[in-house]
């Protein structure tokens, strides 16, 4: 074995990635497959749709905050309005995150996307309004947890450049003012 | 979706505290030499941390010194057994209170739910919907002050219930299953949304997502009178039954909505939402 050779990083949580990916990709299966199987539009909708919320939840509240540590949500301050928050750790754990988990967690995410709106295209070809409805409701879940978790991400890209102007800054200033104190 | 913070001791005055913690840990860590780290205030009362947490935001236990090289790898569900905190189920009265200590922050408690166990989450969502199902249907102190009631909105309860509103009114359909669920449910989430837009456009003060979550409640009634329906199918008891329960629902979202509203304008308001529960008590007196 070659001793000079790069270390290839491995899942940091494996675990986490398996129920990251295994719920969506349960809700498109189920989806494509029923199709073959059942005659019935309800068990459809509703198995579907229910997956495609427990993905979302899992999502936001799971692998958001544990493979690349970030968190969105709403709150209603005390004069009534809503106000969106995002957060995400501090940089040093930030710097620390698995490659892996986070290229895994942003490429699914957008891969679901993609996947609802051309299975969305094909039913709004064969005019079936009722799956387009569970085509829309899916998509809607999972452009929210895009939309949430990128504008997290530039927020987090956001600190990272304040902290390090600040730091700059800093440093900048302290070592003037030692500079002066020797003279 | 919103969360609360009160999964550890309720923040009180500490937020200022923590406030200058964290500039002394950031002072700390940038500035060497001629530093001026201010003096470290005494740590607020202690609180239950979990055991390995991943950012120095963890105020008041820690004393201020550089950020220790904390591992946030080990925050895997199954790794956090019995120390991680268990939040306290959300009540309405003590949603008010913590809230504020926190809103000035948004360092402290928070980054503690970015490394709870995911049970935690679990716990403190469902005592989420059952609180605010108590706070939307049942007769209960907080309803002369609607907005602050529904403040901790969450989509969940309304998912289930419009669901399971489907799910029984397609149950009791003989012919056409499948088009009655969907009517069904097109009809009640299509319906929230335009409801709430209607509120907005009469120049009413309701967030979004706080009307779409009050509505999905105020199904509740709805949805208990089409399972007594389903199961007794005697047509006098179902148009009982169904008024009820419609008077009930509309009773729940009588305040939320009126108060939202110019007093002039509040029966533009309140009627199209009585009459979409009208419809679905229609919906079900008639599906046999």
């Amino acid at each position: 074995m070659d001793p000079s050779q790069p270390v290839v990083e491995n899942y940091a949580n494996p675990k986490t990635c398996f129920f990251h990916v295994i719920f969506k990709a349960a809700a498109l299966a189920f989806y494509i497959l029923s199709a073959l199987f059942f005659d019935n539009f309800v068990i459809i909708f509703v198995v579907t749709v229910f997956l495609a919320a427990l993905d979302f939840w899992v999502v936001k509240n799971v692998s958001g905050r544990i493979l690349v540590g970030l968190r969105w949500w709403n709150e209603i301050d005390d004069n009534g309005e809503s106000v969106w928050r995002f957060e995400c750790l501090d940089q040093e754990s930030l710097a620390r995150m698995n490659k892996k988990d986070s290229w895994l967690f942003w490429w699914t995410l957008y891969l679901t996307a993609v996947a609802w709106t051309i299975l969305g295209i094909f039913s709004l070809i064969r005019f079936q309004a009722d799956y387009l409805l569970v085509v829309g409701v899916c998509l809607t879940l999972s452009i929210a947890n895009i939309v949430g978790f990128t504008k997290c991400r530039k927020d987090a890209k956001k600190q990272i450049q304040a902290f390090a102007t600040q730091t700059i800054a800093s440093r900048f200033s302290s070592t003037i003012q030692s500079a002066f104190s020797v003279v | 979706m919103s969360h609360s913070h009160s999964d550890t001791v309720p923040l009180h005055a500490s937020s200022q505290s923590d406030i200058d913690e964290i500039e002394n840990l950031i002072n700390a860590s940038v500035l060497s030499g001629p530093a001026t780290v201010r003096p470290a205030r005494p740590p607020s009362p202690a609180r239950a941390q979990i055991p390995v947490s991943s950012s120095p935001f963890l105020p008041s236990s820690i004393p201020p010194e550089p950020p220790q090289k904390l591992s946030n790898q080990k925050f895997v569900p199954a790794a956090a057994p019995a120390p991680a905190p268990a939040p306290p189920p959300l009540s309405a009265a003590a949603s008010g209170v913590p809230r504020q200590g926190v809103e000035a922050t948004g360092f402290g408690p928070p980054s503690n739910t970015l490394t709870e166990p995911v049970w935690d989450t679990v716990k403190r969502d469902m005592s989420r919907i059952v609180s605010n199902l108590k706070l939307v249907v049942f007769p209960n102190p907080y309803r002369e002050d609607p907005g602050k009631a529904l403040r901790d909105w969450d989509l969940w309860g309304p998912f289930f219930f419009i669901v399971f509103l489907g799910l029984v009114l397609s149950w009791s359909a003989s012919v056409k299953k499948s088009e009655v669920f969907a009517v069904a449910f097109a009809v009640l989430a299509a319906g929230a949304v335009i409801l709430t837009l209607n509120v907005l456009l009469l120049g009413g003060h309701i967030i979004f997502f706080q009307s779409l979550s009050l509505l999905g409640y105020c199904l509740f009634p709805l949805d208990v009178g089409a399972l007594i329906c389903l199961l007794k199918d005697n047509v006098i008891l179902k148009v009982i039954v169904v008024s009820v329960t419609l008077a009930w629902s509309s009773w729940a979202a009588y305040p939320f909505m009126s108060t939202a509203v110019n007093p002039r304008r509040k029966a533009l308001a309140l009627y199209p939402v009585f009459l979409m529960y009208v419809s679905v008590g229609f919906l079900i007196i008639a599906i046999d």
